[in-house]
């Protein structure tokens, strides 16, 4: 193959003009649902509604209902949450940190990264706030002044978990609504529904396109990359915390830190490829969102997955070289005891499978990209299962040792949050721009001035 | 009044003047007049029932209508009478709100007959507790006499007389029960009137019964016991012609040899015996005695053996035949028997550590005359011959206690008398069958055909607290009183008489025992009154007690000083010096091997002989072995389980001859093979939610003749049967088959260990090779005044488990159910750890109290984002319950894992709502909240306690001390193995036990400063093997 690398590939294939790419994105909002559309609805919803019910019947009876016991006093609940936290990390890195980067072929996929970053971390918000015994007093923590003069514990993980965050909700929410104002104009200015027009007018906040409105907001999006930024780090960083601030082993390693936000990129990403995959076949975004922007998220993957690889390792090795008894009985009892079979699930589906990404043809073979990125998804979700389950399983007093097994409630909250999930994904792509226009619009061939004063690659 | 009407500038003259009409304009009178009266005429008139009611005023109306709703909504409301409440405007006597009571009584939940200290708030008993006086338990009492209490609020109690028709028993009357019960009495003339009880201890009772006997002269009566001494008691009296098996000085020996003998576990005079032997296991006074146990189970006697052999029953004779073979050839004891047995042999045979034999052969020689060897109460009446020959030869008679003896008042009827009664009943000779608070259709063994021969007689009249099998098949149940309301006296022992007094009036329509009874005896239902058992009693007292005591007190004097008491002693002469006859000497079938099973039948650690069967408590409280709840099962070894190809939880089938159980198996570490080793008092019929269908009736192996004794049996066939059947334990099965999981109890220092000789040659050898303190950056808290602490004592911990139920009922600890302890959600508070170490064959084991550490530097505090979990300036860590929201974080970060979650409404959750019944209300401790659902709980140190204890020494102007409080499981320790005070005062006993030379922290190294100092056991094995 003969490539020439002193030109840049180009981000948008199919020379598409610029209108064709307005047409492209906005074809979904212009036009009414199919029937595809709701049966893939009903699904996410009927699920959504096992969840809810799930959790009514969880708070009308009790936690009991679950597994959770006595010593594994946390199970599906927070490893749900850690996973969903992880998933949304995809989005806050393609946007913020890939933007500070230059790095051109995200605003392809930024858009919707950045979407189910958001939905994401509303179903994990969920399981914090409803796997307390009492769920109604989840108030308290939140520090407000109170009559009785009481204050939450600035010490507890567990409240830096409420501020880490609600903080990077917001933070991602303003900044995928401030990158959505200049598409608001534009379909406000494409659409005749006098309904549309008037929300999409109210949202675009007045937009005219004008160059100044153009240098506020690039100076507005570059600000809040660089805010968002250190969030995607801290967020993880500070789950991880609930974890690592524990004097529990296997909770109690200093390498969780890194080690989770590497594993958060690692299942966000994964993920954010199962969505797309579907996404640019089903709205025909195959010139926007093409196999290259596939193959470099499948890089992403092999080298995230890889640092969890060597997470797994080290904190084998570490365990050995403390030379503490306890810390060393539950690394290997990960490995060889009752819960074996998610350890072994964990480090193939993580480590092994994602190591055929390093062969370009499986990198842009959609049917293996989808086996593995479901895998990593899976993998992913049983490191914070072993993670939070076997540690607490078999901890320092072998009288008190005991063994979880998820009940139908477990399974239907888990169920429950996908359903919440793709209910959300699914009403966004017939509601907002799933790609920028804007954006794809400034990196489409012909956008950029160039001295040839016309096309690149003409 | 009229010229307020011309008075323009008043009220009807607004600036500017609008007006509405000419008259107005014009300032018309009337109009005037009508403005200036607020109301029209009639409306504020008086309600006048005499005229027309449609002169009815608004106002009036309003108020009848609203009157009437207000009457009408409270006559419709559900509000229910709660029956005789107890008004405290004017305040009873002897009762102080918020100040509780304690009243001397005796309980009477087995034969010990403990005397104990009942706890009454506000008029309702709410925890009972040794009675530190009593000369036999000295103030402490076992885990059933502790839950006793919920059996008093079981809500299922029968409420008043039953009548059975056609199969349904219906609710009647005392006067009509009396009359139809006197009635079939009087004319029974010339059948018999059979009157079954349980043994009973108390004199007046019994004469009482004599009484009966004079009224109704062919009143029979008949006494049995489940479990009991018969075998050893006749046994003794071969051997010595009289009398019964004394009491043993546990306290003096120094060697112990147990024989299949739980006298640590489950004997009558448990409570006792644990105080004296842990009197020689005491690391301060360097007493130690030396415990052999040779036994088929592990019990927890052999749990706290020095050294343990496995013998089953039946090659016990041949065992002790063999000791005493060998002493004789060593020149011991000087004996004229030859029984030709090999000890050696035996040992080889049976595969024994040869070892051990050499040890216990040395000990018993070396310490003749301080030494005991001990024979269970169900091994055959040759074992005993054969001890008591030992016991005689070696001297170990001065361990017999000589100034006091057991008293056996009603004793029991022998197997044939019942033999006889159905006989009876098949000739039709009975004309009615009185059951006095027993249940023999239960105990009873099945091939007797009590249960088929009481369906032929028609006046079946069963007295009893609750429903049972028994009651099944009566005509007539009577409800009767509960201990605590109840008046009553007990003999178990010369020189001590226990008294009884009720703390509560009867909660339901009930009468106690003794009053029916004399109410029958009088002939007439009306002679019934409230105190007519009372008055009996006193009377007895004055005319056959008193007299023995040649004091100046009066007669009433003297009868409540008894009761305040509890007990009365005097002095009584027994016969002491006992012959020994060699003539009773004679064994037949002294070897035998025997290749089927053998099968062992034992009382129930927590449910006695099934009494206590419907007491959730003590259902949940876990066996002190096995550690599993709600169930029994048939405990066989490792080895027997791979012969029979059965797992944990799979079914067996034990039969023997035609009689068949089928029951699921546990496989216990120790136990020996070919063994089967069950529990009786389990698989309870229509006895209540809690005990019916919990575990296996094995009572259906009985039989009235063994080959054996009556609760073991050889020659038994075992076969696998289909199914499983969960078994539901409070710790996971120890794997011996992984060493990384082996021993880490030692490996993490949870338990510590040593040897008395090591102690006794280094008594600092624990802290010499312990590592030093570990520094901190922060500067710690400085806890001036007292800082409460804790010390356990493992040398004296037995495992047993009273402290657990203790504090169950002083914490309102919650019963969850069988399903929820499947889930490890069970919430007891204080737990017993065990763990084994060595090999499945012949574990070593060890026992660990485990609760809150209130550990100084506590990891669940810091977690908690809403600072729910707290330390007080007194070193106790505090659970705020209003303020948990229930994260699980602290219980998730405690090393210990003490902590428990309120997973449902457990009260609701149990057997629908079975704990939320109104009457369980009274059993709660008002000083203690009952949690949520969703809320963490854990031990608190009894803060209530120390609550008081701190009021009361600002009451006396002082500062609280540290012997102020006692705990509830230091309180209820048979063996005062818990210690509890201020760990700032030297000069208190407890700064002694805190800072011991053996004393160590569980987990240490975690450097979270825990509160409680275990103190190290020391295993009492032989100088050559430390």
């Amino acid at each position: 193959m003969n490539i020439d690398y002193s030109k840049e590939a180009p981000v948008v294939a199919g020379r598409l003009s610029l209108a064709e790419i307005e047409e492209l994105v906005a074809k979904p909002l212009d036009t009414k649902p199919d029937r595809k559309y709701f049966i893939a609805l009903s699904i996410a919803v009927s699920a959504l509604m096992i969840g809810a019910i799930s959790l009514g019947l969880s708070f009308y009876w009790g936690l009991g209902l679950w597994g959770n016991n006595q010593p594994i006093g946390w199970a599906f609940d927070i490893v749900n949450f850690v996973f969903w936290v992880g998933i949304g990390h995809a989005g806050t890195l393609i946007s913020a940190i890939l933007f500070l980067l230059r790095q051109k072929w995200r605003t392809g996929i930024a858009r919707f990264a950045e979407a189910m970053t958001i939905f994401a971390v509303i179903c994990a918000g969920l399981f914090p706030a409803i796997h307390t015994g009492r769920p109604w007093l989840d108030g308290y923590l939140l520090p407000y002044p109170n009559q009785h003069s009481l204050w939450v514990n600035f010490t507890s993980p567990l409240l830096w978990d409420v501020f880490a965050v609600s903080t990077y909700f917001t933070v991602s929410l303003v900044f995928w609504y401030i990158g959505l104002i200049p598409d608001f104009a534009t379909l406000r200015d494409r659409t005749n529904s006098k309904i549309k027009k008037t929300i999409y007018s109210i949202f675009s906040l007045g937009w005219r396109h004008s160059s100044r409105h153009w240098q506020h907001y690039e100076k507005a999006y570059m600000l809040l990359a660089g805010f968002a930024t250190p969030l995607v780090l801290s967020v993880h960083t500070i789950v991880s915390f609930d974890f690592a601030v524990s004097i529990l082993p296997g909770w109690h390693t200093t390498i969780f830190p890194p080690y989770f936000v590497a594993g958060a990129i690692f299942s966000g990403f994964a993920m954010v490829v199962t969505v797309l995959v579907f996404v640019r076949k089903v709205f025909n975004l195959e010139n926007i969102i093409t196999m290259d922007h596939l193959d470099k998220m499948n890089k992403v993957i092999l080298a995230t997955g890889m640092m969890v690889g060597y997470a797994y390792g080290m904190e084998f090795f570490i365990a050995w070289y403390s030379g503490v008894q306890a810390e060393q009985f539950v690394f290997v009892n990960r490995a060889f005891g009752p819960y074996a079979w998610a350890y072994w699930i964990m480090v193939s589906c993580n480590v092994i499978f994602p190591q055929l990404f390093w062969f370009r043809k499986f990198r842009r073979s959609i049917p293996v990209m989808m086996v593995i990125v479901i895998l990593v998804n899976v993998g992913m979700w049983f490191e914070r299962f072993v993670i939070t389950v076997t540690s607490l399983h078999r901890d320092f007093l072998p009288s008190s040792w005991g063994y979880y097994v998820p009940t139908l409630y477990d399974f239907g909250l888990l169920i429950g949050s996908f359903g919440l999930f793709f209910t959300l994904v699914i009403l966004f792509t017939k509601t907002l721009p799933v790609v920028s226009i804007s954006e794809v619009k400034a990196v489409a061939e012909g956008a950029q001035p160039s001295h040839h004063g016309g096309v690149v690659n003409a | 009044m009229s010229e307020n009407f011309d008075n323009k500038s008043s009220i009807n003259n607004p600036d500017p003047n609008y007006w509405r009409s000419f008259k107005e304009l014009y300032n018309d009178r009337d109009l005037l007049e009508k403005k200036f009266n607020e109301f029209e005429n009639g409306v504020t008139d008086d309600f006048d029932p005499n005229t027309n009611l449609s002169g009815l005023s608004r106002r009036k109306f309003l108020a009848l209508l609203g009157a009437s709703a207000a009457f009408a909504g409270v006559a419709c409301s559900d509000y229910r009478d709660k029956g005789e409440i107890v008004a405290y405007n004017i305040k009873p006597e002897e009762v102080t709100i918020g100040k509780p009571n304690y009243y001397a009584s005796t309980c009477t939940g087995c034969n010990s007959n403990c005397g104990i200290l009942i706890k009454t708030r506000e008029g309702r008993p709410i925890k009972v507790d040794g009675n530190p006086e009593h000369p036999i338990n000295q103030g402490k009492i076992c885990a059933k006499g502790q839950a006793n209490i919920l059996n008093l609020y079981n809500p299922e109690r029968i409420k008043s007389p039953l009548r059975k028709n056609y199969n349904i028993f219906s609710e009647t009357n005392w006067q009509y029960v009396d009359d139809n019960i006197i009635n079939v009495l009087s004319n029974a003339t010339d059948k018999e009137i059979a009157i079954i009880s349980n043994k009973i201890n108390s004199p007046t009772t019994l004469k009482l019964l004599d009484e009966f006997k004079t009224v109704y002269p062919t009143s029979k009566f008949y006494f049995y016991e489940l479990f009991n001494d018969s075998v050893r008691n006749s046994a003794w009296n071969k051997c010595y012609g009289e009398g019964t098996f004394p009491l043993i000085k546990w306290d003096e020996a120094e060697v112990i040899l147990a024989l299949e003998s739980d006298f640590l576990g489950v004997d009558e005079n448990r409570i006792e015996n644990v105080r004296l032997f842990t009197q020689m296991r005491d690391v301060d006074a360097k007493k130690f005695n030396r415990l052999y146990v040779a036994e088929a189970g592990l019990s927890l006697t052999g749990m706290n053996a020095d050294y343990r052999l496995k013998i089953r029953p039946e090659n016990q004779l041949e065992f002790v035949l063999g000791l005493l073979t060998e002493l004789n050839k060593k020149g011991v004891i000087k004996s004229s028997f030859n029984f030709n047995v090999n000890l050696f042999e035996f040992v080889k045979k049976f595969n024994l550590d040869e070892k051990r034999i050499k040890y216990l052969l040395e000990d018993l020689s070396e310490k003749k005359g301080k030494s005991i060897i001990y024979a269970g109460e169900s091994l055959s009446e040759e074992v005993h011959i054969a001890v008591n020959l030992l016991n005689e030869l070696l001297g170990n008679t001065n361990l017999y206690r000589k100034d006091i003896r057991k008293e056996n008042l009603s004793g029991i009827s022998d197997i044939t008398e019942f033999e006889g009664l159905v006989e009876k009943i098949k000739n039709n000779k009975v004309a009615a069958i009185i059951h006095l608070n027993c249940n023999p259709v239960y105990h009873l063994p099945e091939d007797i055909g009590y249960k088929e021969a009481i369906t032929k007689v028609e006046d079946v009249f069963t007295l009893s607290e609750t429903m049972n099998e028994t009651c099944q098949f009566s005509k007539y149940v009577l409800p009767i009183n509960h201990n605590f309301e109840s008046w009553g006296d007990y003999k178990v022992r010369t020189g001590t008489i226990s008294l009884s007094q009720p703390v509560i009036m009867p909660i339901y329509n009930t009468r106690q025992l003794e009053a029916i009874l004399l109410t029958w005896l009088k002939k007439s239902s009306q002679a019934y009154s409230d105190n007519i058992y009372h008055d009996y009693l006193k009377l007895n007292w004055q005319d056959n007690i008193y007299p023995k005591f040649s004091q100046s007190l009066n007669f009433d004097k003297f009868w409540y000083s008894a009761l305040h008491n509890g007990f009365i002693t005097f002095q009584e002469d027994v016969k002491s010096n006992f012959a020994f006859k060699n003539d009773s000497i004679k064994f037949d079938n002294v070897s035998v091997s025997n290749n089927s099973f053998t099968l062992l039948l034992k009382e129930s650690y927590s449910l006695g002989d099934g009494r206590f069967a419907n007491n959730g408590w003590l259902q949940e409280l876990p066996h002190p072995v096995s550690k599993i709840t709600w169930d029994n099962y048939a405990a066989v070894s490792l080895n027997t389980a791979k012969q029979l190809g059965v797992k944990e939880n799979d079914l067996i089938e034990v039969s023997i001859e035609n009689r068949k159980l089928r029951i699921p198996v546990f496989i216990q570490p120790g136990n020996a093979d070919n063994t089967i080793v069950i529990e009786l008092g389990y698989g309870r019929e229509n006895s209540g939610v809690i005990a019916t269908g919990v575990g296996f009736n094995a009572n259906k192996l009985l039989s009235k003749k063994s080959n054996y004794s009556p609760w073991i049996y050889t020659n038994v066939k075992v076969v696998k049967a289909p199914g499983k059947y969960i078994l539901a334990s409070t710790q996971e099965h120890h794997n011996f088959d992984i060493p990384r999981e082996q021993d880490l109890h030692f490996k993490r220092d949870i338990v510590v260990e040593g040897t008395v000789t090591q102690y006794l040659s280094n008594p600092n050898f624990l802290k010499d090779e312990h590592h030093k303190e570990h520094e901190s950056v922060y500067k710690p808290f400085e806890y001036t005044e007292v800082k409460w602490g804790m010390s356990i004592d493992l040398n004296k911990c037995l495992g047993c488990g009273d402290c657990v139920v203790a504090c169950n009922v002083e914490n309102n600890v919650p019963v969850v159910g069988k399903d929820q302890v499947l889930k490890s959600r069970e919430m007891q508070w204080l737990r017993i750890d065990r763990y084994y170490s060595g090999s499945p064959d012949d574990p070593k084991v060890s026992t660990q109290p485990m609760l809150c550490q209130h550990c100084d530097l506590a990891p669940c505090e810091n977690v908690c984002p809403v600072v729910a979990t707290t330390h007080s300036p007194d070193g106790l860590n505090q659970m705020t319950y209003n303020r948990c929201v229930g994260t699980r974080y602290c219980s998730n970060n405690c090393p210990y894992k003490v902590r428990r979650f309120n997973f449902y409404n457990f009260r609701d959750h149990f057997r629908n709502g079975y704990q939320e019944n109104p009457v369980f209300a009274l059993l709660n401790n008002p000083e203690v909240t009952v949690r949520s659902r969703g809320v963490m709980e854990k031990c608190t140190f009894c803060i209530q306690r120390i609550s008081e204890a701190r009021s009361e020494a600002i009451r006396e102007g002082r500062k609280v001390r540290g012997s102020d409080v006692k705990t509830a499981c230091q309180e209820a320790c048979p063996t005062n193995a818990i210690k509890f005070g201020d760990i700032n005062n030297p000069n208190e006993e407890f700064y002694h036990y805190r800072n011991h030379q053996l004393g160590y922290y569980s987990l240490a190294e975690l450097n979270i400063k825990p509160n409680v100092t275990y103190i190290a056991k020391l295993r009492n094995i032989r100088t050559e093997e430390s």
